[in-house]
């Protein structure tokens, strides 16, 4: 049986001094000398169909990492997630999962890992008690074990006080948290997640997320994949974000912000204020082109219209803004509020996803990256 | 119980740490795998004591009303070749033992589309279970409520009349040949469940074939009274070869007519032949449903 870790590591710097690990989009860590979880290359997965769900995903997760997969439904997000936990084997590529290769190890693989569905998988005939008694049996977790890993999982999950109640009686968010204890029975030192928190209320959400930080503390690396900007942001160090089943972009939620360029500097204009310096057009667009000619923020920035008044993103949104409101008022327009912010992951999702950027899914380093921002944030956007 | 630990290596460059977690593996044997899924799904057949009772009922009513409406008639036909005074119950008997085992595999795949619909297939794919194990455990968890079944309706029989003439070890013996028989249609129910993923056309699939199956045997009169045609079509119908094994041990005689053996002695010449076709098949559904299983993956289960 083979295991591999990161003692050939692709990233492993020909000095012998190792490199962080690098993902196959160029994203870095602060995980030096740690092994990895999951490596992949050059992932491909064509259905029968043949709609090409999974194209090219090289990545890298070391041990003990909260990853995220991000990406709107139909990114291939879930089927990414199926072929990393051997439930669907890859047209090309190559997956090692703790080390075990997924093409002749699957049954190690399987062992060494836990897996949430999207969907609840838990039997609702059964108890939970006897859902998690399964679960050890089929996770040949020794009997001896049994009974105080199960206590332990149920009050992990606050399911200990109906815990031989049929979970046909539980509400969803109470069969999620059983779901989950199930996939965590025999303590997998990896566990996927598979847009776990869907369809659940915002405690149950948050209930779980809480749940999911304490193993990741625990050192158990997580692979979550989520549609949820907010989920991904708050729980992951690291994002991959997916489109069309290819990974656009990598990076910590910090970094992925960074990369929108700067403050985004959100000015609502008044409708229909017009002067006599107004020429009919649209006061948003005035404000706009005023934003655009001031030259207060050079060309780097991005001046868009939005529906309520104009948005700026810029280095320099902060240190500018107030010069800005002067030159609107000057235009005589009327300025009925602003708000300088840091990027969401919303606005990088939205920025990538609309082709606003796009990173190729190779590996690149920090300096390269730099240059990239520079270029996205003087093209505007172009698709790389 | 041990369970092997695994560890990762030591990298060999600088600055690097044995960092691979610890990864328990599982100490599971094929027949571990089998025993946690056969307590599973005898868990859920007594929650869910519906499934035992219907497929139960229908050929309880068979024996009744069969015995009571068909009853003189049949029992000229059956004693027609001057073969002594056997009574209909008598007759019928093996027969509704082996319409109980085919009547309740009707039933396996649905069991198996539940799991597929309600996503615990997928759950159980990722487990790291022996899928043939998956498979048998299920299996034997419906062997065991169809031996119970057959338990019932002999019992039954014997009330209304029936006689085994082997005893109480014929008795025994007419349920093993029902497990027997059984194994090759559960596995047949289980290959349309995972081949239509859909609760309609698995029972559709499988109830088709119940009735025609029964018909075209030797279940309810002797072929001989039987249409040419029929007595064809007996020779290929698994029923056949259930209900005369059931049926000789029931009359303590060989009782076969589609197959002339004479190589063993009296009640063996019916048993030996039934058994070796009921194994053979067997063994090929049984195989065509693991091998479907084992090669089953999530998109197999959408």
């Amino acid at each position: 049986m083979s295991r591999r870790t990161n003692g050939h590591h692709p990233e492993e710097s020909p000095d012998g001094e190792e490199a962080n690990a690098v993902d196959g989009a160029g994203g870095t860590t602060g995980n030096r000398g740690k092994a990895l979880s999951i490596e992949t290359d050059g992932l491909q997965l064509i259905y029968s169909d043949g709609t090409e769900a999974v194209r090219d995903v090289s990545l890298s997760v070391p041990e003990g990492e909260f990853f995220g997969f991000l990406g709107a439904n139909g990114a291939g997000k879930t089927t990414a997630i199926k072929v990393l936990a051997t439930l669907l084997k890859p047209t090309n590529g190559e997956a090692f999962i703790n080390g075990f290769d997924a093409e002749s190890e699957p049954r190690e693989i399987r062992e060494s890992i836990g897996y949430m569905a999207q969907e609840i998988g838990i039997d609702e005939e059964l108890t939970a008690r006897e859902n998690l008694q399964f679960a050890c049996a089929a996770y040949g977790v020794p009997r001896g074990e049994r009974s105080e890993r199960i206590e332990e999982l149920l009050a992990l999950v606050d399911l200990a006080e109906v815990a031989d109640q049929r979970s046909e009686s539980f509400s969803g968010g109470m069969q999620k948290r059983l779901d989950a204890a199930t996939a965590l029975v025999h303590r997998p030192p990896l566990v996927f997640l598979d847009e776990p928190t869907t369809g659940l209320d915002p405690k149950a959400r948050n209930r779980l997320w809480e749940y999911f930080r304490e193993i990741n503390e625990e050192g158990t690396t997580i692979f979550l994949t989520t549609q949820y900007l907010e989920e991904a942001d708050q729980l992951c160090e690291r994002i991959s974000v997916l489109l069309d089943g290819e990974i656009v972009a990598t990076g910590s939620p910090t970094e992925l912000k960074r990369r929108v360029g700067g403050e985004i500097l959100d000015i609502d204009i008044e409708a229909g204020a017009e002067t006599e310096e107004g020429d009919g057009k649209d006061p948003r667009e005035r404000a706009a082109a005023v934003a655009s000619d001031s030259e207060l923020f050079e060309s780097e920035a991005m001046i868009e219209t939005t529906e309520e008044g104009i948005s700026v993103t810029s280095q320099r949104a902060r240190s500018r803004g107030t010069d800005l409101l002067v030159a609107l008022r000057d235009a005589g327009l009327t300025v009925t509020g602003f708000n300088v912010r840091a990027p969401t992951l919303d606005d990088v999702f939205l920025a990538i996803t609309d082709g606003e950027e796009r990173e190729p899914n190779k590996e690149s380093d920090p300096d390269e990256e730099e240059a990239d921002e520079a270029r996205v944030a003087t093209d505007g956007g172009e698709s790389r | 119980m041990s369970t092997p630990i695994e560890t990762g290596e030591t990298t060999g460059t600088a600055g690097s740490e044995r960092t691979t977690r610890e990864i328990r593996r599982s100490s599971n044997s094929f027949l571990g795998d089998v025993w946690v899924n056969f307590k599973r799904w005898n868990i859920k057949a007594v929650r869910n004591p519906f499934v035992l009772v219907t497929s139960l009922i229908q050929p309880i009513i068979f024996l009744i009303l069969f015995t009571q409406v068909f009853g003189a008639v049949a029992t000229n036909a059956i004693n027609a070749g001057g073969g002594g005074s056997i009574t209909y119950e008598t007759f019928l008997v093996p027969a509704i033992a082996i319409q109980v085992a085919l009547a309740s595999a009707v039933t396996s795949g649905i069991g198996l589309v539940n799991d597929i619909e309600e996503d615990v297939f997928e759950k159980i794919l990722v487990m790291p279970m022996n899928r043939a194990a998956v498979f048998a455990g299920k299996s034997a968890a419906e062997i065991l409520r169809i031996v119970v079944q057959i338990a019932i309706i002999l019992g039954l029989g014997v009330l209304l009349g029936a006689e085994i003439a082997t005893g109480l070890a014929g008795a025994i013996g007419i349920m093993a040949i029902g497990l027997l028989f059984s194994v090759w249609f559960l596995a047949y129910s289980n290959i349309l469940a995972v081949l239509t993923k859909d609760q309609e056309s698995t029972i559709i699939g499988a109830n088709i074939l119940q009735f025609p199956l029964l018909f075209l045997s030797s279940a309810f009169l002797p072929l001989s009274s039987l249409p040419n045609w029929i007595q064809i079509v007996a020779v290929f119908n698994p029923v056949t070869y259930g209900v005369d094994a059931a049926r000789a041990l029931v009359l303590g005689r060989d009782v076969m007519t589609v197959l002339d053996i004479t190589a063993f002695s009296g009640i063996w010449n019916t048993l030996v032949p039934a058994i070796a076709i009921l194994a053979v098949l067997d063994i090929v559904l049984g195989g065509v449903a693991v091998f479907l299983l084992t090669r089953a993956t999530s998109s197999d289960a959408k």
